[in-house]
């Protein structure tokens, strides 16, 4: 039987949690790997997307990229003992701060670890970005099932797995929330759609863009499982061995931060006064509950 | 002859009205314990006898009520407040405790800018007393990580300790006076005054008790100048824990009192500072506060010390404010950790110690090295030092496992005990304390004669003084 051969992209995206009020203003953007090179120059000089200077926060994996990474480890578990045999791999465009990720991942199964490398910050830029995928993909032949989050962060529009689907002439389900091996070339997808939940079945090749899943936490390596693989090989790309002119493309792009505003979510409330949880209860039920339920 | 469940909810219900008992099983249940059985919590699993009611008390004259009816009866009696014990303090280990909560005692009762202290009653969340203090240009100086949560009685009764200890000092040197209430119900008040000789220094026997022989009902607290505006920030990498440790205790013994100063080594770095250190170093920090001129010349003295081991490598400032920025534990951070205990099986614990400069690092390497060789499941060990002194310093060991091939309540026999076994031998072998700020709990009470040696003699002494009857937190401190 062949193996299904699957390829997650993910990335690599700033705390934006941990970065404080103050800090979310335009800055010189997300470049992680501060060389003066081309690509950061160019992105500069374009007057494109300066984004929030996100520099000093810690990085982390997207949240909806890390569900993909876990549903697939869970595939291949599903089907270890009598499936389909499953063949891992992981793809991320990035700098240096990717590598790590790529070792966890590593030592948790995945036989594939590639990086794409990039100087420049990829924010704002999904055509780029799925250039750069689709063509990795195309070029290797060796992906079956292409899997991505929906939506990488506050700067992103969620239209990568659309856009690479569309390079590479594949189906695309998104808004994916679980998966099921059935064969070799068939999966069973169930998404969300606006009035509930699809389950689908979909012949490969195709890109699924993973959504708001159950599964939403990567597992974790033992410190053994890490030294065992120490050794491993990551797979360094550069751009250019893919026929990509990052410069150019994103001279290209047609996004532009011209602002940022916080959005107030602050809701007004009344603190309940009573000397025991019934008065207060009884306040509660005679202010707003009681004429509420009138309504119904 | 013990009550029955029933009869000890009638007597509580005499004391404190029908309303401020509660029996509701599920909070029972959970009122069983605290994050150290936070795994068996997460899987609904409940291994530690069940309490006839947690009580929920309004004020001193309750409390004492409540105290005096337990001593008559002999019922076991858990005082809690803010719930963010991590060793077991909070578990009730006798069937039919009461847990005695005063979160409802969250009153501050006066805020005196004059003479810069604050008192406040024992349900207080340090936030809430922070925030108020901040409004008069004053600060508690008190922060652990867990200030959104914790309440002044409970940080006081685990004798905690804050991320500015370096220069503010641990809760010890900040309480002034208190109030707390002795199992048969006798009051007392130890008067806020700046410094005393009379006799032996006895707010001692209050601070750190963990309820096992008294119930915290108010404290007054020193205050400070809140000037953030001076703080100056300063990072470096740095090759070994070895030369960092000695970097700390130059700048200790140098007489510079930076309200931070940190060692972290690079597995538990990595986690906070992948973005800006390279693998395998290690990192301190150090943050110089107070009056413009002191802060500059503390930052200035810290530099020249640092200067001297060209292996240091300062890293840029900014980093380190924005990380210390997003330090503290909030509910949502709580929320978090349990949706990804649950779903990975991946658990963090911690155990921290102390010891001087002379051993500090020996403790370091011996028991990580042991945790990592003896114990299975683990994917990350490491640690940090973050509170220094004059002859010594901390050391936070934080490590990660995953639990597997056992039950929830197995998770503590299997994993958590036999690595605090592992730090407790050897820190006590190389002449360290085995519990540096969170309380010793139940967790750690099989090191505690070790511990204390000889000294032990006085502890028995105070428990036998105060609670003779045994009703305060069985098992917490000395072993049941
Ligand atoms: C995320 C997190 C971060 C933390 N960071 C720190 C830190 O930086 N520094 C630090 O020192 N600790 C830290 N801790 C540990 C914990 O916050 C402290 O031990 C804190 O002092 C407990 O206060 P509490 O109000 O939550 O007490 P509780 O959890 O309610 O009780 C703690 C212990 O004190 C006893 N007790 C509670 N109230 C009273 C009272 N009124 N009278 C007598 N005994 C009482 C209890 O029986 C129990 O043994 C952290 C914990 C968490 C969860």
């Amino acid at each position: 039987m062949n193996a299904m051969r699957i390829l997650v992209r993910f990335k690599v995206t700033p705390d934006y949690e941990a970065l404080r009020e103050a800090d979310w203003a335009a800055g010189e953007g997300d470049c992680s790997d501060r060389s003066g090179a081309a690509e950061a120059d160019a992105r500069a000089g374009s007057g494109v997307a300066s984004g929030v200077e996100t520099r000093y926060v810690p990085r982390i994996l997207d949240c909806f990229d890390e569900s993909a990474l876990e549903m697939a480890l869970r595939m291949r578990d599903a089907t270890a003992s009598d499936g389909v045999p499953v063949d891992l791999g992981a793809i991320s465009v990035g700098g240096r701060e990717v590598e790590p990720h790529l070792k966890t991942l590593q030592a948790l199964g995945y036989e594939r670890a590639t990086r794409v490398h990039v100087d420049a910050g990829l924010d704002f830029a999904p055509t780029v970005t799925a250039s750069i995928i689709a063509r990795y993909v195309q070029e290797t032949n060796k992906t079956d099932l292409l899997m991505l989050g929906c939506r990488n962060g506050p700067d992103d529009a969620g239209t990568l797995p659309f856009l690479v689907a569309e390079e590479l002439g594949w189906p695309c389900v998104t808004q994916v929330t679980e998966v099921m091996v059935l064969s070799d070339d068939r999966v069973r997808v169930a998404h969300m759609v606006d009035d509930g939940l699809l389950r689908v079945t979909v012949r490969l090749p195709c890109v699924l863009g993973v959504g708001n899943a159950v599964v939403a936490r990567l597992r974790v390596p033992t410190l053994t499982a890490r030294l065992a693989r120490r050794e491993a090989h990551i797979e360094h790309v550069q751009t250019s061995d893919l026929g990509i002119d990052v410069v150019s493309g994103l001279a290209g792009e047609s996004y532009v931060l011209t602002g940022l505003e916080v959005v107030r979510r602050d809701r007004s409330g009344t603190i309940i006064g009573g000397q025991t949880p019934r008065e207060k209860a009884q306040t509660l039920f005679d202010s707003h509950l009681k004429s509420l339920m009138g309504k119904l | 002859m013990s009550l029955s469940r029933e009869t000890i909810v009638e007597g509580l219900k005499h004391i404190l009205g029908a309303d401020s008992v509660v029996t509701d099983e599920r909070i029972l249940r959970e009122s069983s314990i605290d994050r150290f059985r936070m795994f068996e919590d997460i899987h609904g699993v409940y291994t530690q006898p069940i309490p006839a009611a947690v009580a929920m008390a309004r004020s001193t004259e309750q409390v004492a009520g409540v105290l005096r009816f337990a001593n008559e009866h002999g019922i076991n009696v858990v005082a809690r407040t803010g719930r963010t014990a991590t060793e077991g303090g909070l578990e009730t280990a006798v069937p039919d405790s009461v847990v005695l909560d005063g979160s409802g005692m969250n009153q501050i009762v006066v805020i005196d800018a004059y003479n810069m202290q604050a008192t406040c009653q024992c349900g207080v969340p340090l936030q809430v007393l922070e925030d108020r203090v901040r409004e008069q240009g004053l600060t508690t100086g008190h922060s652990p990580q867990s200030k959104p949560l914790a309440h002044m009685g409970g940080l006081t009764a685990t004798r905690s300790i804050g991320q500015l200890s370096t220069l503010y000092g641990g809760i010890e040197d900040m309480i002034v006076g208190l109030e707390a209430v002795f199992p048969d119900g006798t009051v007392t008040r130890i008067k806020n005054v700046p410094r005393r000789a009379v006799g032996p220094d006895i707010r001692h026997v209050i601070i750190g008790n963990e309820g096992t022989l008294c119930y915290i009902t108010e404290v007054t607290v020193k205050l400070f100048p809140y000037l953030p505006e001076n703080n100056i920030f300063l990072g470096y990498t740095v090759d070994t824990m070895k030369t960092g440790f000695e970097v700390l205790r130059e700048v200790m013994v140098n007489g510079y009192r930076p309200s931070v100063a940190r060692l972290y080594d690079p597995a538990d770095g990595a986690y906070h500072f992948a973005h800006f250190v390279p693998e395998g170093l290690s990192v301190l920090i150090f943050v110089a506060e107070g009056p413009a001129g002191i802060a500059k010349a503390t930052a200035e003295g810290i530099e020249a010390i640092v200067a001297r081991h060209p292996e240091c490598r300062k890293v840029e400032s900014r980093y380190i404010s924005t990380w210390f920025a997003d330090l503290n534990w909030g509910p949502d951070k709580i929320a978090r950790e349990r949706e990804g205990i649950l779903q990975t099986g991946n658990i963090n614990r911690t155990t921290e110690v102390s010891g001087d400069w002379g051993c500090i690092n020996d403790i370091y390497e011996n028991a990580l090295r042991r945790i990592i060789e003896e114990i299975p499941d683990i994917t990350m060990a490491g640690g940090h030092s973050s509170h220094s002194y004059i002859n010594g310093t901390n050391m936070y060991f934080n490590y990660f496992y995953n639990v597997v091939d056992c039950g929830p309540e197995e998770e503590v026999t299997k994993y958590h005990t036999p690595i605090n076994r592992i730090i407790c031998e050897e820190t006590l072998r190389h002449g360290g304390a085995i519990v540096h700020h969170h309380g010793l709990g139940k967790a750690r009470t099989p090191w505690v004669k070790d511990e204390y040696g000889s000294s032990y003699y006085i502890l028995e002494g105070l428990k036998r003084a105060f609670d003779p009857k045994g009703i305060m937190n069985k098992g917490t401190i000395i072993p049941a």
